[in-house]
C-alpha cells in the first residue's frame, strides 16, 4: 500500500481484467497522491498497458477504481477525460495533417467546452516547458521527430490541465540523449504539481524519477514500495536494472 | 544508497552523449549528415567538464575513499579507478585535438577523429563498467548507515566542487541545448548548435 500518498488522486482496488478467459490482470492494488510521481515497472506483456487502459475506462475490467475523491466503480472512459484523467499513450495518437499548435488547442477541447477558455495561457505554459514546440508550432505533426511527437503528446495532454496524467512508455523507441532529456521534463512537472502515472520498461530512469514504485510480472504486483527503496532491493537490481549492462548495449550501437 | 543512484544516473547521462557522437560520426560517414563542429565541441566540452567537474569528485573524494577505509577488498581496482580520473585531461586532450584538426579540413581529419572517438568511448565504458559491476556492489557490502549518510552529505556539498569558491557550469542547461541541437533521431533537430 503506498503509505506515501497523501490525498489520494487515484485509488485502485483489486482490479482485474481478462480477456477471454486469461486474465491479464489480476487483483492489482495502486494508489497515486497528489502531486507523486508513481511507477508501474514489469517486462513486456507483464500488464502495464492493460492496467493504464482499465483505469482510463478503455477497457473493461472489474474492481474499483476512486478517482479525485469519487467511487467511479468500473470506469468509463469519456467521464474519466471530464473529470480530468489524461493518458498519454505508447503510440502518442497525434493528428499528423494539423499543425502543432492545432494538436495542442485540440488538447484544451473538454475544458473549452466545460466553458473555461483559458487554453491561450496554458499553451504558453507548455510552451515554456516545451521551447521546442513553439519553434515548431506551425509545422504539421506528421513531420515531427519520434523525440518532438512524444514531446507534443505529452504538451497535449497537459492542455487539459490534467489531475492525473497517465505516460505508457513515454521513452519506447527514443535515443538515450531524447530518454533523459523526457525524463528531466517528468520531473519538471512534478515539481509544476501534475499527479503522474508513469508505466515503464525502462526501470533505472523510472525508479529515479518517481516517488513511489511497483513491479508489475505476470499481471500481478510482485513488488511495491518507495522507488529509492525498491532500486536498492536485490531482486530488483538483478531484474530489472542490470549490472551496467546498459551502457554496454547503448554503446555497442 | 542514494549516493550509488546518483553515480549510476550521471553514467547514463555520459552513455547518452557517446552514443550521440557515435551515431552523429556513422551518419556523417555514410554521407547522411553535415558535421556540425559546433555540436561536436559542446559535447566533447560536456565529455570533459561533467566528469571533470561533477562526477569523478564524487567518487574519489567520497566512495573510494570510504570503502579504502572499511576494507582492502577491491582495492587493485579503486587504484586503477583513481588512475584513471587522474589521467582524464590528457585523454579528452587527444579527442579535442583530433576534432580540431578535423574541423580545420584536415585530409584525414574524420578518421582520425573517429578513431580517437573510439578510444575514448572505450575506455569510458570499460571504466564505468568497472566501477558498476566491481566497486559499487562493494559499497553495497561494506558500508553501514553512517558510511551512506557520510557520503550522502558530501554529495551534496559536491554540487560546488570547490565548496563554494568556483562557480560551476549548468549541466541541466547545456544537456538540454545539446538535446535540442542534435539531429534526429537521436536530437530534437533544432540544430546548428549555437555558444553560448
Amino acid at each position: 500500500m503506498n503509505a506515501t500518498a497523501v490525498n489520494k488522486v487515484l485509488e485502485v482496488r483489486d482490479l482485474c481484467v481478462s480477456y477471454g478467459k486469461v486474465e491479464a490482470l489480476h487483483n492489482a492494488n495502486v494508489s497515486v497522491g497528489e502531486g507523486q510521481i508513481v511507477t508501474v515497472i514489469g517486462p513486456n506483456g507483464a500488464g502495464k498497458t492493460t492496467m493504464l487502459s482499465a483505469i482510463m475506462g478503455v477497457l473493461g475490467s472489474r474492481g474499483r477504481v476512486d478517482f479525485d475523491g469519487s467511487v467511479e466503480g468500473v470506469p468509463e472512459v469519456e467521464r474519466m477525460v471530464a473529470r480530468g484523467m489524461n493518458l498519454v499513450p505508447e503510440k502518442r495518437e497525434l493528428f499528423g495533417e494539423m499543425s502543432v499548435e492545432d494538436n495542442l488547442v485540440l488538447g484544451a477541447f473538454q475544458r473549452y467546452r466545460m466553458g473555461r477558455r483559458d487554453h491561450g495561457q496554458t499553451m504558453e505554459e507548455v510552451y515554456d516547458i516545451f521551447p521546442r514546440l513553439k519553434e515548431r508550432r506551425t509545422q504539421l505533426a506528421g513531420t515531427l521527430s519520434g523525440g518532438e511527437r512524444q514531446m507534443l503528446a505529452v504538451g497535449r495532454a497537459l492542455m487539459a490541465k490534467p489531475k492525473l496524467l497517465m505516460l505508457d512508455e513515454p521513452s519506447l523507441g527514443l535515443a538515450p540523449l531524447i530518454v533523459r532529456e523526457i525524463f528531466r521534463i517528468i520531473a519538471e512537472l512534478r515539481r509544476r504539481g501534475v499527479s503522474i502515472l508513469l508505466v515503464e520498461q525502462n526501470a533505472r530512469a523510472a525508479l529515479q524519477v518517481a516517488d513511489y514504485a511497483y513491479v508489475l510480472e505476470t499481471g500481478e504486483i510482485a513488488m511495491e514500495g518507495p522507488a529509492h527503496k525498491l532500486a536498492d532491493d536485490p531482486r530488483v537490481i538483478e531484474a530489472y536494472l542490470g549490472l551496467g549492462g546498459k551502457h554496454q548495449d547503448k554503446l555497442a550501437h | 544508497m542514494e549516493a550509488l543512484r546518483i553515480i549510476e544516473d550521471e553514467h547514463q547521462s555520459l552513455a547518452a552523449i557517446l552514443h550521440a557522437v557515435r551515431y552523429m560520426l556513422k551518419e556523417i560517414g555514410q554521407g547522411k549528415l553535415q558535421p556540425d563542429f559546433r555540436l561536436l565541441r559542446a559535447m566533447v566540452h560536456y565529455l570533459d567538464a561533467y566528469p571533470e567537474q561533477r562526477h569523478h569528485p564524487k567518487e574519489d573524494q567520497y566512495l573510494f575513499a570510504r570503502l579504502k577505509a572499511r576494507t582492502n577488498e577491491g582495492a587493485d581496482a579503486i587504484a586503477r579507478l583513481e588512475q584513471e580520473h587522474a589521467g582524464g585531461e590528457a585523454r579528452i586532450k587527444a579527442l579535442e585535438a583530433a576534432l580540431h584538426q578535423y574541423a580545420s579540413g584536415d585530409r584525414d581529419g574524420f578518421d582520425a577523429f573517429g578513431r580517437a572517438f573510439e578510444n575514448f568511448a572505450d575506455f569510458y565504458r570499460n571504466h564505468m563498467l568497472l566501477e558498476e559491476r566491481e566497486v559499487l556492489p562493494l559499497c553495497r557490502k561494506h558500508f553501514t548507515e553512517e558510511d551512506w549518510e557520510a557520503v550522502a552529505a558530501g554529495f551534496r556539498d559536491n554540487n560546488d566542487p570547490m565548496g563554494g569558491t568556483r562557480e560551476t557550469e549548468d549541466f541541466r542547461r547545456i544537456f538540454s541545448k545539446l538535446v535540442a541541437a542534435a539531429p534526429p533521431p537521436i536530437g530534437l533537430g533544432g540544430g546548428p548548435y549555437e555558444d553560448d
